[in-house]
């Protein structure tokens, strides 16, 4: 499972961010029992220690998380569930098991089944729990983060996970970066004047339909 | 602000997402709102990156870990090399004294 590598210092760090932003180990832990998905709650650690509203923390939450509809639409076309198996698979479902059920899942023989996809959530979900508890009682030891300078690596984080997203080998052409720097530039732009979450909000949405009126008007010229 | 509330409200906002998009497998979203999705990443991701770097008192250290940072994982498509390269050139332009 190459990708618990990627998972563990990733889990450290939202952990470490998290403690520096003033959250107990419980409610560092809480949230990778609850929520379980990577960005938002590094996302969500930074707004903390931005001192940021709770309608940015969760409004941010949602955005970033939306994508999961997609997963979901895209692994029920290829996967019948029942009703239970849907209620249990929803909570583990992430970017990684995702990954993992389409590309690994449909070559097993038989195809792709409700065990394959649950154990690859399940396997993940153990490992991020694992590492945030590492991670929060490990952050509690430490000095003052910003002694250590940790506060760059929550961009840095996203920043690798932007990274494949705008030049990675399956990405087609050049409009996922044009997004980004409006995006990026927009929100900086917005920081000066609005508070945190809602410049997330705001630069997310507004970048979002950028790419989808751009893709429209290539579809056209097409 | 009350953090209990805060995580129990991201829950709130991220399970049902998750739990309708596996029960809607026979939806057929328009061709926008499908591109309105995919680029949602892409575009949350980028605002959250360049205001903390670009909007820190220390911008000159963080961008120089993210240039380093973001070429390793170019090149290597590690996440962990990004994140530790990324640090450690973080490192060397504050102990340079940029």
């Amino acid at each position: 499972m190459p990708l618990w590598l990627g998972m563990v210092p990733f889990a450290v760090a939202y952990a470490v961010t998290a403690r520096g932003a003033g959250l107990s180990v419980w409610e560092t832990q809480l949230m990778s029992l609850t929520v379980f998905a990577g960005a938002s709650q590094f996302a969500a650690a930074g707004l903390f220690a931005g001192g940021a509203s709770m309608l940015g923390i969760v409004s941010t939450t949602f955005l970033l998380n939306a994508r999961h509809l997609l997963y979901g639409l895209s692994l029920s076309r290829s996967l019948p569930l029942s009703r239970a198996q849907r209620l249990l698979g929803a909570q583990f479902l992430t970017d990684e098991a995702y990954g993992v059920a389409l590309v690994s899942g449909s070559r097993e023989p038989g195809g792709l089944s409700f065990g394959y996809l649950l154990g690859a959530e399940l396997s993940l979900y153990a490992i991020w729990n694992a590492s945030t508890l590492a991670g929060a009682l490990a952050g509690s030891a430490l000095p003052s983060p910003e002694a250590l300078g940790v506060g760059v690596i929550f961009p840095l984080a996203f920043l690798m996970l932007l990274v494949p997203l705008v030049v990675g080998p399956q990405v087609i052409g050049r409009l996922p970066v044009v997004v980004a720097l409006a995006s990026g530039l927009g929100a900086w732009g917005l920081s000066q004047v609005v508070p945190g979450g809602l410049v997330i909000l705001l630069s997310g949405v507004g970048g979002a339909l950028l790419g989808a009126a751009l893709v429209g008007r290539q579809g056209e010229g097409a | 602000m009350n953090a209990l509330l805060v995580i129990g409200l991201m829950w709130a906002v991220t399970y049902p997402v998750r739990w309708l998009g596996l029960g809607l497998g026979g939806l057929k979203l328009p061709p926008f709102w499908l591109a309105f999705l995919r680029f949602v990443p892409v575009s949350v991701f980028a605002a959250l990156v360049v205001p903390d770097v670009l909007g820190s008192p220390e911008w000159a250290r963080r961008f120089v870990a993210c240039a380093v940072g973001g070429a390793l994982m170019w090149r290597s498509r590690s996440l962990g090399l990004g994140i530790l390269g990324g640090f450690g050139a973080y490192w060397a332009a504050r102990l340079a004294g940029l």
